[in-house]
């Protein structure tokens, strides 16, 4: 067991660093950050002047050595545009982001796991059939429609909910959270409901296609025949059962919400990181682009580790080697 | 019963929240839905409109540029040029700072110290030295006779100096300046709150309270407007246009933006992109069949909706140096037949390629209008390749001089409304020890031209420097240094009971706003 750890983190850290090349080699390819801030007729010293105060008038591999000596020591840049550190202005706007990523989660798990058995323990019923119609359009229509049909239907024709933004947040140990307040509960919903749209179809269809697979087990009838009744059998060994490939998908797709998240963030002017790295790619603010996806890069290898390890408590047969 | 005690508690919040509202109904409150979050609020440590629309909302200039582009006093009362190179400005008397302080001279020579070592080192390019003559005067040199420094002043913040002076960001983490509005909050990517300064010299500002939200995505910030989440909206899209119109309780406003789309052209012996021994370009006759081949009314209605103003000079009117009667799309009118007749006479009836470079995410339509031309000039015989790109790519890819390029689509704005700044700007003859022509992509070189500018750029009076620039605006009409295409126009959607002026350069300011109880 701890031979694995070991070697998972190890494997940790050299994705990381490979992730580190890649974003700063791509970096060069999206621009020049200087004429992004200098106005355009700037005479040469100013622009170099400029150039100097970014670092970037050295060559591009004394860049990243650079970058990741001061990486090493906890300095991860500054950002060109906002003259912030711009770990901190990720980690300011993270909150936002992990937020409606919880919200999203919520709603995925409360609408797929029950819809997921239902479908799976009764195919042939008609609302298990009305279930697999609607996940298949959850599946395929695309995030950023439904994201605009949403506000057009509930902000703009019903005046139910606000269009964009986070609205009214209270501290919780000095982090913004907008669901402790009526009003920011009302923003999030709309951006939360859209962002858990495909995760809750993956996650249902992996529910049914699980339960289908275990009602034909012959434990379940045996269960049965002992005298469980049918919805125990089917929540308390079914489910249990058929919940590992479940876990699986939902690690990665706990990865994928907080990737995704950058679609929904753009339309509904949520604040966080998502909308932070379209901003920063537009303007070509390289430190922030790296901080943001050496972070989504650290929070995939952290999930993935945590789902393998997630698997023996669930499934005893299975053992971590 | 005690199931009961929540919804009791949710009654009596209710209640509360209703009696606050209430309250706060005598408070007026405006809330803006701009196109992007500020990025600084330091205005020297970058440019970019969504920024420059917060700084003036808490800082003020020496010298204010009006709505339509007249400049007027500011923080500075009056001003006088005691020879050519030396102005006398009179600052204002009991100017207060958001802190209470006075605003006094030491702070505008401060100022201008500090902006030598930014980003924005340019913008104080023409101020040689700023000194200050007593606590209400200062006096401001310039390099040379510069008529229009007033002009240029109305782009120059005046921060305090006991504030910004006390580290390398200190302005940052506490904004102080004298404008009409004080930083009250800013919650990064979802809003801006500012509080009007009560104490403002320009008297207390109508709107009490302006909250500036950034919606990138253009459908939801027409969106937050129909829902009454925001009364106005910065570029409202075109397609949105007449959905708001036929809303009841909104309207749409538009002005012709300062932002001139140009073409620049190539004027070096051997063009780049073009594979002939020689540049055709130099050909005056070429550049005038570019010229009219291109369908600008065409342009305007099938690309921009309608949604352009096709220039008729190089300058907006108004301008130091702007030609009345002159309109360079009559001296030029489409004309494919005569555009062919041209190239032939020139030498290049068989046509010729060319590769023209443009954006695809900067302007209104960019990369629609650089298709629409391809296939215009290409009637006419000339191939044009298009290499469109992103702006983050775009600044840096045509950067001067530019190795590169032979045709280049860009905007070009001169906020301080002066033809001179632009064409010493882009037309100057490069690599003299002027620094002018910093932009002079095409390398384009006309004697003519440098000795005009140099004699608007020796006299101090503003009279006499509008002629001298009008002769060099005749002269570029007819030279074609660039093809002057359109003013993208402003678009705004307005909810009903905001009284809004928009303004030319797009500077949308809570000041001059009003709106109904």
């Amino acid at each position: 067991m701890l031979a694995y750890l070991i070697r998972r983190l190890v494997q940790t850290v050299l994705v990381l660093l490979a992730v580190t090349l890649i974003v700063f080699l791509m970096m060069s390819f999206t621009g020049d950050p200087v004429f992004m801030l200098v106005p355009i007729d700037s005479q040469p010293e100013v622009v170099a002047a400029a150039r100097a105060r970014l670092g970037l008038d050295q060559p591009l591999p004394v860049q990243y050595l650079r970058f990741l000596g001061n990486l090493l020591s906890g300095d991860f840049g500054v950002s060109y545009v906002f003259r912030q550190p711009a770990l901190s202005l990720i980690l300011e706007r993270l909150p936002a982001t992990l937020e409606i990523v919880f919200v999203a989660i919520v709603v995925a798990l409360l609408v797929a796991i029950p819809l997921g058995v239902h479908a799976g323990a009764r195919p042939q019923a008609a609302s298990s059939r009305t279930v697999m119609t609607g996940s298949l359009l959850g599946i395929s229509l695309p995030g950023f429609w439904v994201g605009m049909m949403l506000i057009l239907v509930f902000a703009v024709q019903l005046r139910w909910l606000p269009s964009s933004g986070r609205g009214d947040t209270v501290d919780v140990f000095g982090v913004p959270i907008s669901i402790a307040t009526r009003d920011g509960l009302a923003h999030v919903i709309l951006p939360a409901v859209t962002l858990s749209l495909s995760t809750t179809a993956i996650l249902l269809r992996m529910t049914r296609a699980g339960m289908q697979e275990v009602m034909r087990q012959d434990f379940m009838r045996f269960a049965r025949a002992k005298g469980v009744s049918r919805q125990g059998v089917i929540w308390r060994h079914g489910l249990r059962n058929a919940l590992s490939p479940v876990v699986t998908i939902f690690g990665l797709q706990v990865g994928d919400l907080i990737a995704f998240a950058t679609i929904t963030e753009t339309i509904f002017s949520w604040p966080g990181i998502g909308k932070l790295l379209i901003d920063s790619i537009a303007r070509a603010d390289r430190p922030v682009i790296v901080v943001y996806l050496m972070l989504v890069a650290t929070m995939f290898v952290l999930i993935n580790f945590v789902v393998d390890m997630l698997y023996p408590i669930l499934d005893p047969r299975i053992r971590a080697t | 019963m005690t199931r009961m005690l929540p919804l009791w508690r949710a009654g009596m919040l209710a209640l509360g929240v209703s009696a606050l509202a209430v309250g706060a109904a005598c408070a007026k409150e405006l809330t803006i839905g701009m196109t992007s979050d500020a990025s600084v609020v330091d205005p020297q440590a970058g440019e970019e409109l969504n920024s420059t629309i917060l700084f003036y909302h808490i800082y003020d200039p020496l010298v204010r540029r009006t709505a339509d582009l007249k400049f007027v006093p500011g923080l500075a009362e009056s001003w006088e040029i005691v020879d050519p190179t030396t102005w006398r400005f009179k600052l204002r008397p009991g100017v207060k700072f958001h802190n209470g302080e006075d605003f006094k001279a030491s702070d505008v020579v401060f100022t201008f110290n500090r902006l030598k070592d930014t980003n924005m080192a340019e913008l104080g390019a023409n101020v040689a030295s700023v000194m200050a003559v007593d606590d209400h005067t200062v006096e401001i040199k310039t390099p040379s006779p510069f008529a229009t420094l007033p002009n240029k002043l109305a782009e120059i913040l005046i921060l305090s100096e006991k504030n910004a002076g006390a580290g390398p960001d200190a302005e940052t983490a506490s904004p102080l300046g004298t404008g009409p509005y004080k930083l009250e909050d800013w919650a990064k990517e979802d809003h801006i709150t500012l509080e009007a300064f009560p104490e403002y010299w320009g008297g207390k500002p109508k709107i009490d309270t302006v909250t500036l939200r950034p919606i990138t995505n253009p459908a939801t910030r027409t969106a937050a407007l129909l829902t009454g989440e925001l009364d106005l909206v910065i570029d409202l899209p075109v397609r949105d246009v007449d959905r708001v119109k036929g809303e009841n309780g909104f309207s749409v406003v538009e002005v012709p933006s300062l932002n001139n789309m140009v073409l620049a052209l190539d004027f070096r012996d051997k063009s780049p992109t073009i594979p002939l021994e020689t540049n055709p370009l130099k050909d005056q006759r070429v550049r005038a069949a570019m010229a009219q081949a291109i369908d600008i009314e065409t342009i305007r209605k099938v690309i921009m909706n309608g949604f352009s103003t096709p220039s008729d000079q190089f300058v907006p009117e108004g301008s130091v140096g702007y030609l009345p009667d002159a309109d360079f799309h009559k001296m030029y009118p489409y004309d494919p037949e005569k555009a062919k007749a041209l190239l032939a006479e020139a030498g290049v009836g068989d046509g010729f390629e060319i590769t023209l470079d443009a954006t695809n995410n900067r302007y209104v339509n960019d990369a629609q209008i650089a298709q629409a031309m391809a296939s215009m000039l290409g009637k006419v015989g000339i191939k044009v390749n298009l290499n469109l790109m992103p702006k983050s790519n775009f600044w840096g890819y045509i950067r001067n001089p530019s190795e590169k390029s032979s045709f280049i689509m860009s905007g070009w704005n001169v906020p301080s409304a002066d033809a001179g700044a632009m064409y010493q700007t882009l037309y100057y003859s490069r690599d003299n020890d002027k620094g002018y022509g910093q932009v002079n992509r095409g390398s384009y070189s006309n004697p003519e031209l440098d000795k005009l500018v140099d004699a608007a750029n020796a006299t101090a009076d503003v009279a006499e420097r509008d002629r001298i620039l009008k002769d060099a605006t005749a002269l570029l009409l007819k030279d074609i240094p660039m093809i002057p295409l359109h003013y993208e126009q402003d678009i705004y959607g307005v909810r009903d009971g905001v009284t809004f002026e928009p303004r030319r350069d797009k500077y949308v300011w809570a000041f001059e706003m009003d709106v109904a109880e």
